[in-house]
C-alpha cells in the first residue's frame, strides 16, 4: 500500500469532493431526466386506459356523453392527451401537481401533508430491517456454518414471507388481548397509555414483512464474505495488516447502500398495505383511494414524488460510493 | 357504507303526503339535559367535499347534515317541519311557494369575522348556484321542476315550480348555503375552498380537517333550535373496517355509522354498546336482463326465485337482520303490499318452471334450450369490504347450479360495472340495491320510457299494464287511491319477476351507552344529532 | 450504474459434479426442502387439473361457516363454508401460470436489457442504464395501482408489471456477469474462435453461465408473486372468487380473525410461508452450490 505524503493527501481529498461534486451533478440532470420519464409513463398508461377519471364527479347522476362533455368543459380539460400532458408539466414547473379530481385540493398540498408520515414509516421500517438483517449478516459472514447461523437466516426467511397485512392483524391482536392497549392513532382523545406503540408498530411490521429482510442478509452476508476472502485481504491478514476498514467499506457500507436504494421502492409499496391496516395517515392510502377512484392528478403527483424519493435515495448511494471508493465517480 | 351489496347511490323522488304543521318558534334547549362531551364516529372511507352540493357520497352527506338547514326539515315520523322557513303557503294551483323565513338565524362566523345573517339571498344564491351549468351537482335534475325563485323581501322567498308537482314541500328540504360562502359566486366547484371549510347555520362548526380527513365539529352556541348538548363531532375514517369495529370495541370510537352485519355478535354481547336498528328504506335484488332471450321468458326468471333460499342466506350471512320481501318496495314504506307473500324455496318447482319453459338438461347437467344453454354471466363491482356481497352472489351460483342453470361471476372495478350495466347493458344478471330516499316512486326503475343508457331501467323491462298504473299512480293526488295502484303494481311486479327480489337488511348503528336520545334519520343519519346528549358523569 | 458485484463464477461447466460433492449438508437439505415444495407445488396444480380433491372446492356448507379443522374438512372451512384444504390445492393455479409469466417477463426483458448493456459500449448500454433506472424508480405497488386503475384488475396484468418491474435486477446481474467474462478475455477467446454472436450469447453466456442465476431469480420471482397477489387481495384487486388463491382465501379468513377465529386466515397464510420459505432456501442452497465462491 502506498502512503502519499500529507500535501499530496489534501489535493487528493479535494480531488475526491470535485468528483463527488461532477458526480452529484450527473445524477441530478439523470434525476430530471428520469423524472420525465416516469412523469410520461404514468400519463401514457393513464392516456391509454379506457376509463374516465371524471365519473366519480358524475356518481349519483347519468353519467351520459353530455354530462362528460359539460364536466371537462366546466374544469377547463384540454381535449387533447398532449395538450394535457404539457399543461400538466408547466404546472409542475410550478411546483403545482394539479388538483385532485375527487377532493378538489391541490395535489402537493396533500402530498406534503402525508408525505412525512409515510417517510417516517418507510425510514423507520428500513431501519428495522437493517437491524434485523445487518447482526444476522455479520454474524453468518462470520461463522459461515453454524447451526445458529443457518437457525437465524430461517426464521429471517420465514417472516420475510409473511403476507404484511395479516402480520398487521396478528400484531394488532396480540397487543389488544394480551397487552390490553390499542395501538391505533385514531386513539381517544386523551393520550393513551404506551402511545409511543402506535409508531413503532407499523414500523416494525413494515420492517420486518417488507419482503426484503432476506434479500438484505442474503446479499450483505455474500459481500461480506467475498471481500473477506480476496486475495489482498487474505494476503493483508497474513501479514497483519488491519484489514476492517477496507471490509468496511467495500464489504459492509457499499452493500449496504446499495440495499436501501435498491429496496426503497418496495419499501413504499409495502407502506400502501400497513397504512391501510393501522390507519397511518400517508401517501401509501393516497394512493389506494386515488387508484379506486381514478383521481389522475394525485396517482401522478404520488408516482412522481415516490420515484424522486427513489432517485434521492440512489443519489444519496452515488455520493457515499463516490466518497469512499473514488473510482465509480469516475466510471 | 358498503356491507350492503353495492347501493346504486340513486335517490329516489319523495312521495309522502303530509300535512302542513304550524310554524314553531324558534325552541330554546332548556330541556334539563347536560351539554358536554366528545362524540368520535367511525366512517369507513373518507369523504371527498363537505358542502351539500358537490357532495355525493353518503360519508360527506352526513357532515353536511351536521353543518347545514334545509328550508323544511323531515322529522323522525317522516313529516315535514319548519326549519329554516318558519312557515309557508302553497297556491291553490300548487304552482307557486311562498316560504316565510326565520329572522335572526346568523351563518357560522368565520374567523375573525363577525356571523352574518341568514337572508332570502342566500335561499336564492343556493338555488342559482345548484342550477348554474358549470356546478357539478346530483341534486341539478332534482330541482329542474323549478321555473323561478323570487326574493319579496329579506326574509320572504317565492318558488314557481314549471308545474304542480306531488309532495313538492319535501324537496325544499335542501340545504341552504351563504351567499358569502363560496369564492366563486357564479358555481362551485370542488376547488373552491367552501367545498373543505363550509360555513352554515346548522347544529354544528367544521373547526378543521386533518390530511387524513378526521373532522372536528364544533357546537354552534348560536344554533337557532339551542345549542347541541353534545360539544364536540369527530368523524374518523378508517380503512378497514375489522379495524374499525375494533376500534369501537376497543373505545378508541363511539359510534359506528353502520355495523358489519358479520361483527353484529361481537357487539350484541357487549353491555357497553347500544344497537340501534334503522330502516334504511332500501333493498337487494338480483336485476336480470329482459333483452337476453333466456330470460324474457317469466317462469325462467321465476324459477330463480324459486331456486333461491333467501332465508338460508339472510340467516347464515346477515345473522338473519333483515325481512325477504316479494315486490318493489321497500317493506317499511306504505306502498308495499304485504298480502303478496315472496314465493317459498322450492327447487324442484324452479326445475318444474324450466321445463314448462322449454328447458331440459344438458348431457353436461345444464339446462338448455334448442341446444342453447342456460348459461349466465352475473356482473358484480369489485370493492375491498366485499364479504357480503360476494356470499350472496357466490350461494346464487350454487343455488342455480343445483337446478341445472350455469351462473359465471365476472368482477369488475366499479366505473367499468357501470358502464356495462347502464350504458352496455353487457350482462345477464346483477345484485345491486336500491336506496329510496324516502318512499315509493319505482318509475324510473319500470316504466318503458326509462329504458336506455344511464337511465334505472337498466334490464329494459316493459309492460304497457305496469307503465299505466305507474302514470296513473303519478298523476292522482289521493293518498289512498295511489296506495291501492300501488299495491297492484307490487303484485304485478312481484308476477312477473324481473327482479329476484332479495330482502331489506336491518341497519344497525352501534354506539357506547354513554350516548342518550339517540334517534337516527333513516339515511340522512344525523338530523337530530342536536337532541343527543351524554350524561355529565360518563362526559370524561 | 447499478453494480451487484458477482462473485466470480465459473467458466464452463465442467466442475458442476465437484460442486454437488462439496456441497455441505445443510445446502443439500435447503435445496432438499425448496425441492420438495416445488414438487407439492407441482402435485398440487396436477392435483388441482385432474380434480382429484378431498371436496369440491365450490361446494358450500351453509351451515358450517369457518369452521376448525375436524371430520369432513381436514384443515375446516371458510367464510362460504368451503372446504379449505381443497381450495388450498386448487389455489395453487392462481400462481402457476401468472407467476410463470412474471418470471418470464423479467427473465427475458432482463436478460436482453443485461446482455445488451454488457456486450455493448455507449449509447445502447446508457439507454439500458436509463430504461432500467427508470422502472426502478416506480415504487412497485404504486406502478401495480397505477395499471390497475387505468385497466382492470386482472391478474395476468398484474404479473406483466412485477415481471417488468423485476428485470432491472437481472440485468445488472447479467451485465455483471459478462463484464466479468470480459476481464476474463473469455468472449474475444470465443470470437477468435469464430463462435457466432448470437451463439455466445445464448449459448456461452446466458446458458452456461447465468443458468443458475436465472433459475434462482426465476425461484424467487415465484415467492415474489405469491406475496404481491396477497397484498393486493387484502386491497381487493388480487385474483377474484369464485377462483381460489391463497391471498383471497388470507384476506377472507382476516375478516373473522379478530373474533378469535383465526385458522381460516393462518391456514392459507401458512401455506404461503412454507412455500416461499422453500424458494428462498431454494434459492439459496442452489447460490451456494452453484456459485460457489470458496472454490478456487
Amino acid at each position: 500500500m502506498v502512503h502519499p505524503g500529507r500535501g499530496a493527501k489534501v489535493t487528493t481529498k479535494l480531488a475526491a469532493f470535485r468528483r463527488v461534486g461532477v458526480m452529484v451533478v450527473r445524477e441530478l440532470a439523470l434525476t430530471a431526466l428520469l423524472l420525465l420519464g416516469v412523469s410520461l409513463v404514468v400519463f401514457v398508461i393513464l392516456h391509454l386506459s379506457p376509463g374516465d377519471p371524471f365519473s366519480v364527479l358524475l356518481e349519483g347522476q347519468a353519467p351520459g356523453q353530455a354530462a362528460r362533455a359539460s364536466v371537462r368543459e366546466a374544469l377547463g380539460v384540454p381535449t387533447t392527451w398532449y395538450g394535457r400532458y404539457l399543461a400538466w408539466l408547466g404546472n409542475m414547473a410550478h411546483g403545482n401537481l394539479g388538483t385532485s379530481i375527487r377532493t378538489g385540493v391541490p395535489v402537493a398540498g396533500e402530498i406534503v401533508r402525508a408525505g412525512p408520515n409515510t417517510l417516517y414509516l418507510t425510514l423507520g421500517s428500513l431501519l428495522v430491517t437493517l437491524l434485523l438483517a445487518v447482526p444476522l449478516a455479520l454474524y453468518s459472514a462470520w461463522r459461515r456454518s453454524g447451526a445458529l447461523a443457518r437457525a437465524l437466516t430461517l426464521a429471517v426467511y420465514l417472516i420475510s414471507a409473511v403476507p404484511v397485512f395479516w402480520l398487521g392483524y396478528v400484531v394488532i391482536y396480540l397487543c389488544i388481548h394480551r397487552f390490553g392497549l390499542f395501538p391505533l392513532l385514531s386513539a381517544t382523545a386523551e393520550p393513551q397509555r404506551h402511545g409511543w406503540l402506535y409508531i413503532l408498530l407499523p414500523i416494525i411490521v413494515l420492517g420486518v414483512a417488507n419482503g426484503t429482510v432476506s434479500e438484505v442478509t442474503r446479499h450483505l452476508r455474500e459481500e461480506l464474505g467475498r471481500v473477506m476472502a480476496e486475495d489482498y485481504i487474505r494476503t493483508a491478514r497474513a501479514k497483519g495488516a488491519p484489514v476492517w476498514r477496507h471490509a468496511f467499506k467495500e464489504g459492509f457500507l457499499l452493500p449496504m447502500t446499495e440495499m436501501i436504494a435498491a429496496k426503497m421502492p418496495f419499501v413504499l409499496g409495502g407502506a400502501v398495505i400497513v397504512e391501510q391496516v393501522f390507519n397511518w395517515p400517508g401517501l401509501g392510502r393516497m394512493a389506494w383511494q386515488a387508484a379506486q377512484d381514478r383521481d389522475f392528478p394525485v396517482i401522478m403527483g404520488i408516482t412522481i414524488v415516490a420515484a424522486a424519493f427513489v432517485r434521492l435515495a440512489s443519489l444519496l448511494r452515488g455520493v457515499i460510493y463516490a466518497g469512499v471508493n473514488p473510482r465509480t465517480a469516475t466510471e | 357504507m358498503k356491507t350492503l351489496p353495492r347501493i346504486v347511490p340513486l335517490i329516489l323522488t319523495l312521495t309522502v303526503l303530509t300535512t302542513i304543521p304550524a310554524a314553531s318558534p324558534a325552541a330554546s334547549k332548556n330541556d334539563g339535559r347536560p351539554d358536554g362531551g366528545i362524540l368520535a364516529y367511525g366512517e369507513y372511507g373518507r369523504p371527498a367535499t363537505l358542502d351539500p352540493i358537490t357532495s355525493n357520497e353518503m360519508i360527506s352527506l352526513r357532515i353536511t347534515e351536521l353543518v347545514f338547514n334545509g328550508l323544511v326539515g323531515i322529522d323522525e315520523k317522516q313529516a315535514i317541519v319548519p326549519e329554516l322557513a318558519e312557515r309557508w303557503e302553497v297556491s291553490q294551483d300548487g304552482r307557486t311557494y311562498t316560504f316565510f323565513l326565520r329572522k335572526g338565524v346568523r351563518w357560522h362566523p368565520r374567523d375573525g369575522e363577525a356571523p352574518r345573517l341568514f337572508t332570502a339571498d342566500d335561499v336564492l344564491f343556493t338555488h342559482n348556484i345548484m342550477m348554474h351549468p358549470k356546478t357539478i351537482t346530483p341534486l341539478k335534475v332534482r330541482y329542474e321542476f323549478i321555473e323561478k325563485v323570487e326574493k319579496l323581501d329579506d326574509s320572504t322567498v317565492r318558488f314557481t315550480l314549471k308545474r304542480p308537482i306531488l309532495n313538492a314541500l319535501a324537496k325544499f328540504s335542501f340545504k341552504v348555503i351563504p351567499a358569502h360562502g363560496p369564492a366563486n359566486p357564479q358555481y362551485l366547484t370542488r376547488e373552491d375552498p367552501f367545498v373543505r371549510n363550509p360555513i352554515g347555520t346548522g347544529p354544528y362548526i367544521v373547526k378543521s380537517i386533518s390530511a387524513d380527513r378526521e373532522i372536528v365539529l364544533m357546537a354552534n352556541e348560536d344554533y337557532f333550535k339551542g345549542r347541541p348538548h353534545i360539544n364536540k363531532f369527530l368523524s374518523k375514517p378508517f380503512a378497514d373496517q375489522n379495524i374499525m369495529t375494533q376500534a369501537m370495541m376497543f373505545n378508541a370510537i363511539d359510534m359506528l355509522v353502520l355495523v358489519n352485519p358479520r361483527d353484529l355478535p361481537e357487539l350484541q354481547g357487549d353491555r357497553r354498546f347500544v344497537l340501534q336498528p334503522y330502516n334504511a328504506l332500501s333493498y337487494a335484488f338480483f336485476g336480470y336482463n329482459l333483452r337476453s332471450p333466456l330470460l324474457a321468458d317469466k317462469r325462467v326468471r321465476r324459477a330463480f326465485t324459486h331456486a333461491v333460499n333467501r332465508k338460508e342466506m339472510l340467516d347464515a350471512f346477515f345473522n338473519g337482520q333483515g325481512t325477504i320481501i316479494s315486490g318493489p318496495f321497500a317493506p317499511g314504506s306504505w306502498a308495499y303490499n304485504l298480502d303478496v307473500q315472496p314465493l317459498p324455496y322450492d327447487p324442484a318447482k324452479a326445475v318444474a318452471l324450466l321445463n314448462e319453459a322449454g328447458f331440459t338438461p344438458g348431457p353436461d347437467g345444464v339446462m338448455q334450450k334448442g341446444g342453447k344453454p342456460l348459461a349466465l354471466s352475473l356482473k358484480v363491482p369489485i370493492e375491498k369490504e366485499s364479504e357480503a356481497v360476494k356470499r350472496v352472489v357466490l350461494a346464487f351460483q350454487n343455488y342455480l347450479k343445483a337446478i341445472g342453470v350455469s351462473v359465471k361471476v365476472e368482477f369488475k372495478e366499479w366505473q367499468a360495472w357501470k358502464d356495462a350495466v347502464f350504458a352496455e347493458h353487457d350482462f345477464d344478471v346483477i345484485l345491486a340495491s336500491w336506496v329510496f330516499d324516502d318512499s315509493a316512486d319505482i318509475s324510473s326503475l319500470f316504466h318503458s320510457a326509462e329504458i336506455g343508457p344511464w337511465k334505472n331501467n337498466f334490464g329494459g323491462y316493459s309492460n304497457p299494464e305496469v307503465d299505466g298504473l305507474i302514470v296513473e299512480s303519478k298523476l292522482t293526488l289521493d293518498h289512498e287511491k295511489r296506495r291501492t295502484i300501488n299495491r297492484k303494481l307490487h303484485a304485478l311486479l312481484a308476477e312477473e319477476a324481473p327482479y329476484t327480489f332479495l330482502w331489506t337488511l336491518t341497519n344497525y348503528s352501534g354506539y357506547h351507552k354513554k350516548l342518550r336520545r339517540v334517534a337516527i334519520h333513516p339515511y340522512k343519519f344525523f338530523s337530530f344529532a342536536d337532541e343527543w346528549f351524554i350524561p355529565a358523569a360518563e362526559q370524561k | 450504474m447499478r453494480r451487484y458485484r458477482q462473485a466470480a463464477g465459473e467458466v464452463g461447466e465442467r466442475r458442476e459434479r465437484s460442486r454437488w460433492r462439496a456441497a455441505t449438508t445443510a445446502d443439500l437439505a435447503a435445496v432438499g426442502y425448496g425441492l420438495l415444495v416445488v414438487a407439492l407445488v407441482v402435485i398440487s396444480y396436477a392435483l388441482g387439473a385432474v380434480g382429484w380433491l378431498p371436496d369440491d372446492p365450490a361446494r358450500m356448507d351453509m351451515a358450517r361457516l369457518n369452521a376448525p379443522p375436524g371430520p369432513g374438512h381436514a384443515l375446516g372451512t371458510d367464510f362460504l363454508g368451503r372446504d379449505m384444504l381443497s381450495r388450498l390445492i386448487v389455489g395453487i393455479q392462481a400462481y402457476f401460470l401468472p407467476g410463470l409469466l412474471a418470471v418470464a417477463t423479467s427473465l427475458a426483458l432482463g436478460a436482453t436489457l443485461g446482455v445488451v448493456a454488457g456486450y455493448r459500449d455507449g449509447r445502447a448500454e446508457a439507454l439500458v442504464t436509463y430504461l432500467s433506472n427508470l422502472v426502478d424508480s416506480f415504487p412497485r405497488l404504486v406502478l401495480i395501482l397505477l395499471v390497475i386503475a387505468a385497466f382492470r384488475a386482472d391478474i395476468y396484468y398484474v404479473m406483466l408489471v412485477v415481471g417488468i418491474t423485476g428485470a432491472p435486477a437481472i440485468a445488472s446481474l447479467i451485465a455483471g456477469k459478462i463484464q466479468f467474462l470480459r476481464t476474463k478475455s473469455f468472449i474475444e477467446a470465443a470470437h477468435v474462435l469464430g463462435l457466432s454472436t448470437r451463439v455466445i450469447v445464448v449459448k456461452h453466456i446466458l446458458w452456461y453461465n447465468c443458468a443458475p442465476l436465472l433459475i434462482i431469480q426465476a425461484t424467487l420471482g415465484m415467492g415474489e408473486a405469491i406475496l404481491v397477489e396477497t397484498s393486493l387481495s387484502y386491497l381487493g384487486f388480487g385474483v377474484q372468487e369464485p377462483t381460489p388463491s391463497w391471498g383471497n382465501m388470507v384476506q377472507a379468513g382476516a375478516n373473522y380473525f379478530f373474533h378469535g377465529k383465526f385458522w381460516p386466515s393462518t391456514a392459507p397464510a401458512l401455506a404461503i410461508l412454507g412455500t416461499i420459505l422453500g424458494f428462498h432456501l431454494l434459492g439459496d442452497g442452489l447460490n451456494n452450490i452453484l456459485e460457489s465462491k470458496s472454490a478456487p
